[in-house]
């Protein structure tokens, strides 16, 4: 059994060589890291609004060096123009008057007390700090969940999905049926492949943004939380490219699955934004397993039952599948 | 060999594929399986294969009720030649039997070589993708990897399919040398020159039933008219007649001044499966 688990084991590895999937792999890898330090930081560190003052009478001595002074009520009108989001601050005549374009009315509150607050920024009081990680890396390690979930849950699903759509189109599964080996090895094979895959990438993309003490203290959680959600996602995708027709009926379905389905979730752990019915999303569970991960939490043991058990029973599904086509005509 | 009795096999409530097959394979025996499209002949080659299990009736090969067998041993025992040429694309002829062969006992094993030597494959093509092969080469490729187990037992699907006549005439001899050995084929086919040339007994098969299994020859002998149509040149002018072949023993019956032809009016096997089952092998 183990000659014909390394045969299939080469074989895939081979066919993802030359589907160039590894190389695609690095190239995410090195696009994430690239996001992570070239722009998403700088953008966390960016302050939120910009703020101009027109202060003829030098009023406002306390200002925060955040607040651009303009010369003029046509300049202050003139650079809310161009940033419609900024907050113009007019001190001509002695109380300081609030000027801005109107967005949504909570926004619209902070923008304002935001913009006051810079003009006195010694009088705000400092928060009670709680937690260890300085705010990058809780920036660091919030977008590393989040693309690691997006690499497997949308990236790494596809790459399975295509790889035996190839083979199905090649007509090779039903030669499989013939053969001398336990035909869920064939499926075990993949799956393996796909998961030390996967748990490659985690370790990289963990390692390069979250530096090695922090991703290696983290490490052994994202590793197991990645296990799983590696194991669905290929399962999911291995089932799709079983059941559906063709690779046309499956970017529908990829739509469906890495957009609607990932987006409520992206929304509520990580907004505001709250939905009634996310509680009985399973990707919501996994993602928070993830980001536990992450933040050292400690992984639900009832979410862990919860997705051995739906790995369980997807391995039965695909393999069900995997019957099916093997019996079906050339 | 092979034993089937009573094969009865439904994909649904209504759609019954097979109706109580009964027929024997023997050890080293070509057996030609002989059907129109739908007929049920891919259905039973899946349940003598083992990807078909849910099947009325009993089936037994190597001696041994196909729903006990080991299916290990079974599968090692077996080679498969698909309809289609069913391979990695993006592997090579080599790196493809390599992959298949790794299946089997390594003592079992050809030398992928030599099987692909005897496929008559070309060498420089050995070591190039399939997906850059033309349909013949992937057939012989595909023929190679139902060969590469050695197999006891070979089921061949349309195996001329796609090669030119050539390789035909190369498959046959392939098939002729490992009967030879001793395996034992079942042949399934539309081509009625395969089955009349390799075929040491044909099964015609229609709806699900079978409605004749015998040799070629005896089918055709059974259907045949015994007649021969005669060509001859009498008195300068160019004449033809039928007549009995029986009369022929005394002689031609008739004057002539010389006998340009002698033509039997034997059917062919396909003529002889379109009186069986009233329709053509389309």
């Amino acid at each position: 059994m183990g000659n014909d688990f390394g045969a299939l084991f080469r074989k895939d590895c081979r066919m993802l060589v030359t589907g160039k999937f590894f190389w695609m792999a690095l190239g995410f890898l090195l696009l994430y890291t690239a996001y992570v330090n070239l722009g998403y930081l700088r953008f966390m560190e960016m302050p939120p609004y910009h703020v101009y003052l027109y202060d003829p009478g030098g009023t406002q001595t306390q200002a925060s060096e955040l607040v651009q002074l303009v010369p003029s009520l046509e300049a202050l009108d003139a650079a809310l123009l161009e940033d419609t989001n900024g907050v113009g601050l007019d001190a001509s005549t002695g109380a300081v008057q609030v000027v801005l374009y109107p967005g949504a009315e909570r926004i619209d509150r902070h923008r304002v007390d935001y913009a006051l607050s810079l003009l006195e920024p010694q009088d705000s009081r400092p928060p009670q700090v709680i937690g260890s990680n300085t705010p990058e890396q809780k920036a660091r390690k919030e977008i590393t969940c989040e693309l690691l979930f997006f690499e497997l849950a949308a990236v790494g699903f596809l790459g399975i999905a295509a790889v035996l759509f190839k083979e199905k189109g090649m007509g090779v599964i039903r030669v499989h049926a013939v053969l001398p080996l336990r035909k869920s090895l064939f499926l075990l094979s993949k799956l393996a492949v796909f998961l030390l895959c996967d748990l490659g990438f985690a370790v990289l993309l963990t390692l390069m943004n979250l530096g090695i003490p922090d991703g290696g203290a983290v490490l052994p959680a994202v590793l197991v939380q990645t296990a799983m959600l590696s194991l669905m996602m290929a399962l999911v995708g291995l089932l799709c490219a079983l059941v559906l027709k063709d690779f046309r009926q499956f970017t529908l379905a990829y739509l469906v699955i890495a957009i609607f389905a990932a987006t409520p979730v992206f929304l509520s752990a990580n907004t505001s934004v709250k939905f009634d019915w996310i509680g009985y999303h399973p990707f919501y569970h996994i993602y928070m397993g993830l980001k536990n991960a992450y933040f050292g939490g400690r992984a639900s043991p009832a979410d862990t039952i919860g997705a051995v058990v739906a790995i369980m029973l997807l391995f039965l599904l695909v393999e069900l599948a995997f019957r099916r086509e093997m019996g079906k005509e050339g | 060999m092979i034993q089937v009795k009573d094969l009865r096999f439904s994909y649904g409530k209504d759609k019954q594929a097979l109706q109580g097959l009964d027929f024997t394979v023997e050890d080293g025996e070509i057996f030609g399986f002989l059907g129109p499209n739908g007929s049920g002949k891919s259905t039973t080659q899946k349940i003598l294969t083992g990807i078909l299990k849910g099947f009325g009736g009993t089936v037994s090969l190597f001696g041994q009720d196909i729903k006990t067998i080991h299916s290990r041993e079974f599968f090692q025992a077996i080679g498969v030649l698909f309809e289609f040429p069913y391979l990695y694309a993006n592997l090579s002829a080599v790196d493809n039997l390599n992959y298949f062969a790794s299946f089997y006992p390594k003592a079992q094993r050809r030398v992928v070589g030599e099987v692909l030597e005897l496929l008559e494959l070309k060498p420089e093509a050995w070591h190039k993708p399939v997906a850059s092969y033309s349909k013949g080469m992937r057939q012989r490729v595909s023929m190679a990897r139902a060969l590469i187990s050695n197999p006891r037992l070979l089921f061949l699907d349309e195996p001329t399919s796609g090669l030119d006549p050539a390789g035909a005439v190369l498959f046959r001899r392939i098939i002729q040398q490992e009967r030879e050995k001793g395996t034992t084929v079942f042949l399934t086919t539309h081509n009625m020159m395969d089955a009349d040339l390799l075929c040491h007994r044909v099964a015609l098969m229609v709806g699900g039933r079978l409605v004749a299994l015998d040799r070629p020859k005896n089918l055709k002998e059974a259907q045949s008219s015994h007649q021969v149509v005669v060509d001859y040149l009498y008195q300068g002018r160019r004449k033809t007649k039928t007549i009995a072949a029986q009369a022929l023993a005394a002689g031609l019956p008739f004057a002539q001044d010389e006998l340009l032809s002698l033509h039997s009016q034997e059917p062919s096997l396909e003529d002889v499966f379109i009186r069986y089952t009233g329709r053509g092998l389309s």
